[in-house]
């Protein structure tokens, strides 16, 4: 009976290392939600994925506990001036590199939600990994401003 | 004769610098984003509504700049991005009190008629700067002002991460009636106070750049 316990105290221990190192493998930071008109039929969800682990890992699915009817992974591609956004299966992060999620880009969308947050509310979100691991969020809805970056040259958001 | 000589040359050369000075005009203003046309274009199919001041057509850009755009509010991307960037260019051209221009009159012009209502749309245009209008009207004209204007835009519909490529609206699978996503240029296009087209701003739109560029413009048109 002891041995069981501890087997199950072990295994228990293990899962929560593996969760922590599958966490820190991959590291999100500077998630937010694109505040949006009351009625606005979809949500942009953005934040920075750094991959630490010699492996490529990928988003392959993402929930969220917003009223929404699902959630979308997208990414906004530009050829001869018309923007095009696209569906994607699943978000890669290459191996000891980083995949941005940002506006005319690789983002998140968070599909007719039954009340769009204000600024300033937290919303929750679940990444489930190429791993089969997941990964909980928490988003700020902030403004979504652009500002030119002088030194690179990107757009980068406030 | 020389005499009356040394009186025409400098007349003339003042008619030869005023000539000079008109023609510098739009044609010699250096932008940086912005495609001035050479000769301004007149636009096809300007009879849309606005939920409140009903009509919106060619007596509503007269006598005022206008900056165009086109879009949709299922727009998940782009829409929301430069809808923002022009907000902010407003907030600018309004807190900066020195600044020599005319605050255009910003128009976001609905590509989707079918979901978005003239109230729909300006509840949500109105929430990025509420001196923003949002039109809509008829499918075919919205299509005769985007074709006069040179706005691409196509309708598409995804299943399972796949383009359905072409479909016609007789073929669209059951329940992706009002899933689709529209294509669409990102152009701004900015209209002259006779109501025609002046100048295109190509993406991606820095505020100050348009800014700069909305202001050299209305400084040398006449």
């Amino acid at each position: 009976m002891k041995s069981n316990t501890s087997r199950a105290l072990g295994t228990l221990l293990l899962s929560l290392l593996a969760f922590s190192v599958a966490a820190e493998e991959l590291m999100i930071t500077n998630p937010w939600v694109r505040s949006a008109p009351p009625n606005a039929p979809a949500l942009g969800v953005f934040m920075k994925l750094s991959n630490h682990s010699s492996d490529e890992i990928a988003v392959v699915e993402v929930r969220t506990s917003l009223e929404v009817s699902h959630a979308e992974m997208h990414r906004t591609v530009m050829t001869d001036g018309v923007m095009k956004m696209i569906p994607q299966k699943q978000i890669p992060v290459a191996a000891h590199s980083s995949t941005e999620l940002k506006p005319g880009s690789w983002h998140i969308m968070l599909m007719q939600p039954e009340q769009v947050p204000v600024m300033g509310d937290s919303v929750h979100l679940t990444l489930v990994l190429s791993d089969g691991t997941e990964q909980m969020v928490v988003a700020t809805v902030r403004k979504g401003e652009m500002k030119m970056d002088s030194h690179s040259h990107e757009m980068k958001m406030d | 004769m020389k005499k009356k000589l040394s009186g025409f040359i400098p007349f003339l050369s003042a008619l030869v610098l005023l000539l000079a000075g008109c023609q510098q005009e739009l044609a010699s203003v250096k932008t940086e984003a912005a495609f001035i046309l050479p000769e301004e274009a007149a636009i096809d199919g300007l009879k849309l509504t606005h939920v409140s001041q009903g009509d919106f057509d060619s007596d509503s850009v007269k006598g005022k700049w206008s900056l165009f755009f086109f879009g949709y509010t299922h727009c998940p991307d782009v829409c929301p991005t430069e809808l923002y960037r022009m907000a902010e260019m407003m907030g600018k051209i309004e807190a900066a009190a020195g600044l020599k221009m005319e605050s255009p009159q910003v128009v976001f012009i609905s590509l989707d008629p079918q979901r978005d209502t003239p109230e729909l749309l300006q509840k949500y245009v109105g929430f990025y700067h509420p001196s923003f209008l949002g039109v809509t009207g008829e499918q075919s004209t919205i299509d005769r002002l985007a074709k006069s204007m040179g706005v691409y835009y196509q309708r598409v519909y995804h299943l399972n991460g796949k383009v359905l490529d072409p479909v016609s609206q007789e073929n669209v699978p059951e329940g992706l009636e009002n899933s689709y996503l529209v294509n669409h240029s990102a152009a701004i296009f900015l209209i002259n106070p006779r109501g025609k087209l002046q100048a295109v701003l190509t993406p991606p739109h820095d505020p100050d750049v348009m800014i700069r560029d909305i202001s050299s413009i209305q400084s040398a048109w006449r």
